[in-house]
C-alpha cells in the first residue's frame, strides 16, 4: 500500500482547497503582509528623513528676539510664528515642537545678561523626537556662538569652555540602519508558515476526532505512518506555500515601492527572498509537524484552537527576546530552533556574509524535530487511549 | 467467517469484555445483542482491530487479529459508531478516498462507485458535497464507503441508532443484501426486535460475556419464557 501515503496527501489538499473561506483569509493575509508593511514603514522613516532635511522650527514670540532669528536664519533654518494655540496643538499631537521666546529676551541679550527661553514639547510621541532634538540643538548652538564671541570680546580663549569637542562618526551602514525596521521581515518569515500550516494541521487532527472520521479512517488496512506522513505533507505544503507568497509580497513591494522611498536603507530582492525561504521552509516542515502534535491531543477544533494559540505565543516570544535582550550573534544560537533562523534571516537582511553551515545546521535540526514530531503522533494515533478518548 | 474465542479487553480497571465466544459464519447473519456497556463495541473493535485484545483470541476468515492487522482490515469492513464524513468532499470522493486507501485502481473504484450507488440508491448524490445531508443520506455513504473493497466481512455498530423508520427499513433490506452476496454480517444492537427481525443467529451479551446463543426459538426455549424481550431481559439479567 506504497500509494496511501500519496493518497492521504492529495485528499488532505483537495479538502483544504475546497475551504474557500480559510483559503482566502490566509491568502489575502500573507499576499497583502509584505507591502502594508514596507508601505508604513516607508512612509515613517521618510517622514523621519523629510523631517531632518527640511529644518524648520516653530518659534512663539520670534519678534522679542531678533537675534536668535538671525541666528536661525544664517544657518538656512525656516522660521514659523507659532500658533497662538500651540500647547493644546503639542497635546494632540499636531504639532512636535515650540520654542517660547519671552517679551524680555532682548533687553537682557543686549545687556549680556543670562535669557530664559522654553522648549515646549511632549516626549511621549516617538515621531516628535527629532523636532525636540532639532530645537534643542539650534539653541544650544546658538548658545555657543553667542558664548564664543562673548568671550572672545572678553579676551578669553573660547577652548576655555569647550575642554572637550565631540564629533560624532556613526558607523552603521545605511542597510544597517534599515535592518532595525527590516527585523519585521524575518518575524514574518517564521510566523508565515505558522498560519499557513494552521488549517490543515488542525483539521487533520482534532478535526478528524470531532466529525467521527478518524476511527473509520484508522481502519483502512494503511499502516498510522503513512497516514501521518501523508497529512504532514499536506500542512508542510501549505505552510511552505504561504511563507513563500508572504515573503514575496515583501520582496515584491521592496522592488516596486519601497525602495524608491527608502533608498539605500534596505535591500530586499530576488537574492534575500531566495536566502529567505532556503530557512523557512525547513522551519515549516517543523512548525507544521508540531502543530499536527498539539492537536492530536484536541479533542475538538476549538480545543486545538486554543492549544495552537500557546504554541503561536511561544514561537513569537523569541523574535522580541532576540530584540530586547540584545542577544549577539553566537553558533549557539543556531541549536536552537526559530532562534537560529531568526539570527541567520538577520544576518541576510543586514547584508551580512551567511556561511552554508548558518542555513544546513537549523535546516537539519528542524527536519530532525519534524521527524520526532511524526514520530509521536503515529505513536499517539496508534495508541486506542488517544483514539478513544481518554477518560 | 468470524471466529471469537475467549475474549478478553480490560481498560485499566474496568473489564469491558470478560469472555465472549462466538462464531459468525458467512452468508449469515449475526446478531450481538446487549443492553448499553454490555461490551460489544468494544468486541467489535477488537475484531476490526482498532484496538488490541487483553485475552483470548479472534480470527477473521483464519487470520489472527492480534498478529496481522493489515491484513484482517483488507477482509472486513466496519461501519462503527463514528461515521463521520469530509463534508467538503462529495459523497463519491468520500467513498472513493477509502477505495484508493485500500489499494483499488481508479477505474476499478469508478466502477464500484457506481455499482454500490445503484445497490443503495444513491446515485443522484453521488455528485453532492456532503454538507447538509440527512442522517440517511450520510449513512448510505457511509455503508458504501465500508463496503467499497468488497469485503467478505461485514461489521456493523448498532447502524440503526438515530435513524427514522424509512432508512431503518432500508437499511435492513441492505443487510439481507449483503448476506444474500454470502457476506459474513455480524451487527450490534440493544434492540430486541430489530435483532429478531434480521438476524439468523443471535449472540446475547451482558457485563462482557456471552450469556445465551442461537436462534430466537432457540432462546425462548432456554429461558422458558413465551416472547422475546422477557428472554432478552430474563437472560442478560442471568449474567449477575
Amino acid at each position: 500500500m506504497s500509494g496511501a501515503f500519496a493518497v492521504v496527501y492529495f485528499k488532505e489538499l483537495r479538502d483544504a482547497l475546497r475551504d474557500r473561506r480559510t483559503l482566502l483569509m490566509v491568502l489575502v493575509a500573507s499576499i497583502l503582509t509584505g507591502p502594508l508593511t514596507l508601505v508604513l514603514m516607508a512612509n515613517f522613516v521618510s517622514g523621519l528623513e523629510e523631517k531632518a532635511a527640511n529644518p524648520k522650527v516653530r518659534i512663539a514670540g520670534a519678534q522679542y528676539a531678533p537675534a536668535l532669528v538671525n541666528f536661525l536664519q544664517r544657518n538656512d533654518i525656516e522660521v514659523e510664528n507659532a500658533p497662538a494655540d500651540y500647547e493644546s496643538r503639542i497635546r494632540e499631537g499636531r504639532l512636535d515642537a515650540v520654542i517660547v521666546i519671552r517679551e524680555d529676551f532682548d533687553e537682557h541679550y543686549l545687556a549680556g545678561d543670562q535669557v530664559k527661553a522654553e522648549i515646549v514639547f511632549d516626549d511621549s510621541r516617538t515621531d516628535a523626537g527629532p523636532s525636540i532634538r532639532q530645537a534643542e540643538r539650534l539653541l544650544r548652538a546658538f548658545n555657543r556662538e553667542t558664548g564664543t564671541l562673548r568671550m572672545v570680546a572678553r579676551g578669553v580663549s573660547p577652548d576655555l569652555a569647550q575642554p572637550l569637542k565631540v564629533d560624532h562618526v556613526n558607523t552603521a551602514t545605511p542597510r544597517q540602519r534599515g535592518a532595525l525596521f527590516l527585523f519585521l521581515i524575518p518575524m514574518f518569515a517564521i510566523l508565515s508558515p505558522i498560519l499557513g500550516g494552521m488549517s490543515i494541521a488542525i483539521d487533520a487532527t482534532a478535526g478528524e476526532r470531532e466529525r467521527g472520521s478518524l476511527e473509520p479512517l484508522l481502519g483502512n488496512p494503511v499502516p498510522v505512518s503513512r497516514l501521518v506522513a501523508g497529512k504532514w505533507l499536506a500542512a508542510w505544503t501549505f505552510a511552505s506555500g504561504v511563507a513563500m507568497l508572504t515573503l514575496a509580497g515583501f520582496a515584491a513591494a521592496a522592488i516596486l515601492y519601497a525602495q524608491r522611498k527608502l533608498g539605500a536603507l534596505m535591500a530586499f530582492g530576488v537574492p534575500e527572498l531566495v536566502d529567505f525561504v532556503l530557512v523557512a521552509v525547513p522551519l515549516a516542515a517543523m512548525t507544521s509537524s508540531l502543530q499536527m502534535l498539539i492537536c492530536t491531543y484536541g479533542r475538538s477544533y476549538r480545543e486545538a484552537q486554543t492549544y495552537m494559540s500557546y504554541l503561536v505565543s511561544v514561537i513569537s516570544f523569541v523574535p522580541a527576546v532576540v530584540v530586547f535582550a540584545g542577544l549577539k550573534d553566537a553558533f549557539w544560537q543556531l541549536l536552537v530552533p526559530v532562534l537560529g533562523q531568526q539570527m541567520v534571516l538577520g544576518r541576510v537582511i543586514r547584508g551580512d556574509a551567511v556561511p552554508l553551515t548558518d542555513y544546513v545546521v537549523p535546516a537539519a535540526l528542524a527536519l530532525a524535530i519534524a521527524a520526532a514530531c511524526l514520530a509521536g503522533i503515529t505513536r499517539l494515533l496508534g495508541d486506542e487511549r488517544i483514539v478513544f478518548g481518554r477518560s | 467467517m468470524i471466529r471469537v474465542e475467549g475474549l478478553a479487553k480490560r481498560f485499566g480497571e474496568i473489564q469491558a469484555v470478560r469472555d465472549v465466544t462466538f462464531t459468525a459464519p458467512d452468508g449469515s447473519i449475526t446478531g450481538l445483542l446487549g443492553p448499553n456497556g454490555a461490551g460489544k463495541t468494544t468486541t467489535l473493535r477488537v475484531i476490526s482491530t482498532l484496538m488490541a485484545p487483553s485475552g483470548g483470541a479472534a480470527t477473521v476468515d483464519g487470520i489472527d487479529v492480534a498478529r496481522d492487522r493489515l491484513g484482517v482490515r483488507l477482509r472486513i469492513g466496519m461501519l462503527s459508531d463514528a461515521r463521520g464524513l469530509y463534508t467538503r468532499l462529495t459523497a463519491r470522493e468520500n467513498i472513493a478516498y477509502y477505495g484508493a486507501l485500500h489499494g483499488l485502481a481508479p477505474a476499478a473504484i469508478e466502477r464500484r462507485v457506481s455499482e454500490l450507488a445503484r445497490w443503495l440508491d444513491m446515485e443522484a448524490l453521488l455528485d453532492r458535497r456532503t454538507d447538509g445531508f440527512s442522517s440517511g443520506e450520510r449513512m448510505k455513504v457511509a455503508i458504501a464507503r465500508t463496503i467499497v473493497h468488497d469485503p467478505p466481512n461485514v461489521l456493523l455498530d448498532e447502524p440503526t441508532n438515530g435513524l427514522d423508520v424509512m432508512t431503518t427499513r432500508n437499511l435492513r433490506d441492505i443487510i439481507r443484501k449483503l448476506r444474500d452476496a454470502g457476506k459474513c454480517v455480524l451487527f450490534s444492537s440493544h434492540v430486541m426486535q430489530e435483532v429478531s427481525a434480521l438476524c439468523d443467529e443471535i449472540v446475547i451479551v451482558a457485563h462482557g460475556a456471552v450469556v445465551a446463543r442461537g436462534n430466537a426459538a432457540q432462546l425462548l426455549a432456554a429461558s422458558g419464557r413465551d416472547n422475546l424481550e422477557d428472554a432478552f431481559v430474563h437472560l442478560a439479567g442471568e449474567a449477575h
